[in-house]
């Protein structure tokens, strides 16, 4: 029960996706300008995972070897289309909001990764918790950059004014570098930076 | 019997089998959610519609009812900027028999973006914009549907001594390709629809 537990804790801290694995990055630099589209980027990611790993999971023993990654695209592009598709009739919003990024849940990493890793060699419920877990992480450093991107770029969290008007009047100004795509990887590499200083064993040697 | 998973014939027959299973799902999921998610699109339409001629309050439980009760007609325009009966042409929009609803498609930074573009009842003033795009950037060009974009175009001016002017705005900071669409895309529907926009000012001098 531990073990299993520990499926989920693990991916949060020290075999986070995107700041352990460094996969996913290229999503954290595109949707992470706002909270919101994170949050919605992180959920969708992270209900994939979590099923294309238990579905992967259950089909392992039948999957040909040489075609096991035509196959894990297959379950990925299908749960993605069936989630965009339901999106689009009961949460259209949602869907607007998340527009592009919907497709780009088939390229990420992350999913393939986990397939590939864990899903492939472990059974369907730990496959699945596995996936939720890994889904949750990136989740997690998402939600983290999208809070000092939107807090410092636009000065809102949520599309909500945080900043009062009189900060601006006396000189305050939104800083339009952090809307930029390049701020994501510089707040991902302060996140991995402290990470590693609070965790020296995730240090790679480099003493040889 | 242990089948081996890795000769020719498994990997055909279980490529077929795994393909004819996705599409036959896909394509279920696809047709009985069709109504559902063109019945949205519908609304959404309305919505940006009413929005833009200034209707407040719409959304999407409401958005049928309003249509309904606000658009007095709707209707094609021939190359004169008359109103045709044929199949083919401009559509426009009126509100409230004074506000002329017209749609507009260009391109941004990733893919198209669109909008509705509401004229008062002089041919030349603007009382509302709503835009919508396919693929911008969330937080950059994606900003173009937000109501501090949208909301600086109502009362500007659109025509002038029978031709278009070029519309000025504030474009939006880190999205200049989506703002120089969005301004080639209003340009470019003005210059199509001001024969009909002309007739405005002849009527009411």
């Amino acid at each position: 029960m531990a073990n299993l537990k520990k499926l989920i804790i693990e991916p949060l801290r020290k075999t986070n996706p995107v700041t352990a694995l460094v996969l996913g990055i290229c999503s954290c630099l595109a949707v992470t300008a706002q909270l919101k589209p994170a949050l919605v980027m992180g959920a969708s990611v992270t209900v994939v995972t979590a099923l294309s790993n238990f579905i992967i999971s259950l089909l392992r023993k039948g999957i040909p070897n040489r075609i096991r990654i035509i196959v894990q695209l297959v379950v990925v592009a299908t749960l993605v289309i069936l989630i965009d598709q339901f999106l689009k009739a009961f949460a259209y919003d949602v869907s607007k909001q998340l527009s592009v990024y919907v497709g780009l849940i088939i390229t990420n990493c992350i999913i393939m990764g986990r397939l590939e890793a864990f899903a492939l060699s472990h059974g369907p419920w730990e496959s699945f918790l596995d996936g939720l877990g890994n889904g949750l992480g990136y989740c997690l450093i998402l939600v983290i950059v999208a809070f000092f991107r939107e807090l410092l770029g636009s000065g809102t969290l949520l599309g909500f004014q945080v900043f009062p008007q009189s900060f601006y009047e006396a000189g305050y100004q939104n800083n339009g570098l952090m809307i930029l795509p390049p701020m994501a990887l510089i707040v991902v590499g302060i996140i991995i930076w402290i990470q590693r200083t609070r965790n020296p064993e995730m240090q790679e040697n480099n003493q040889n | 019997m242990k089948k081996d998973i890795n000769s020719n014939r498994h990997i055909f027959l279980y490529a077929t089998i795994l393909i004819v299973i996705v599409a036959v799902l896909l394509t279920i999921t696809a047709l009985w959610l069709q109504p559902f998610q063109n019945r949205n699109e519908k609304n959404e339409k309305r919505i940006n519609i009413l929005t833009a001629a200034g209707i407040p309050d719409v959304n999407a439980k409401n958005a049928a009812l309003m249509f309904e009760k606000h658009c007095t007609s709707e209707f094609l325009l021939d190359e004169n900027g008359d109103p045709t009966e044929g199949d083919e042409g401009l559509p426009v929009f009126v509100i409230d028999r004074q506000t002329s609803v017209i749609p507009m498609q260009g391109n941004g930074l990733w893919g198209p973006i669109w909008g509705y573009l509401a004229i008062a009842a002089d041919g030349k003033t603007v009382v509302g914009a709503t835009f919508g795009h396919k693929s911008e950037t969330p937080g950059l060009g994606g900003e173009i549907t937000t109501e501090k974009f949208q909301g600086q175009f109502a009362g500007k001016q659109v025509m002038g001594n029978g031709n278009p002017i070029p519309i000025e705005f504030d474009a939006i900071t880190g999205a200049t390709k989506t703002s120089n669409g969005v301004k080639e895309m209003i340009d470019n529907t003005l210059e199509k629809y001001s024969a009909y926009l002309n007739k405005f000012a002849e009527r009411g001098a």
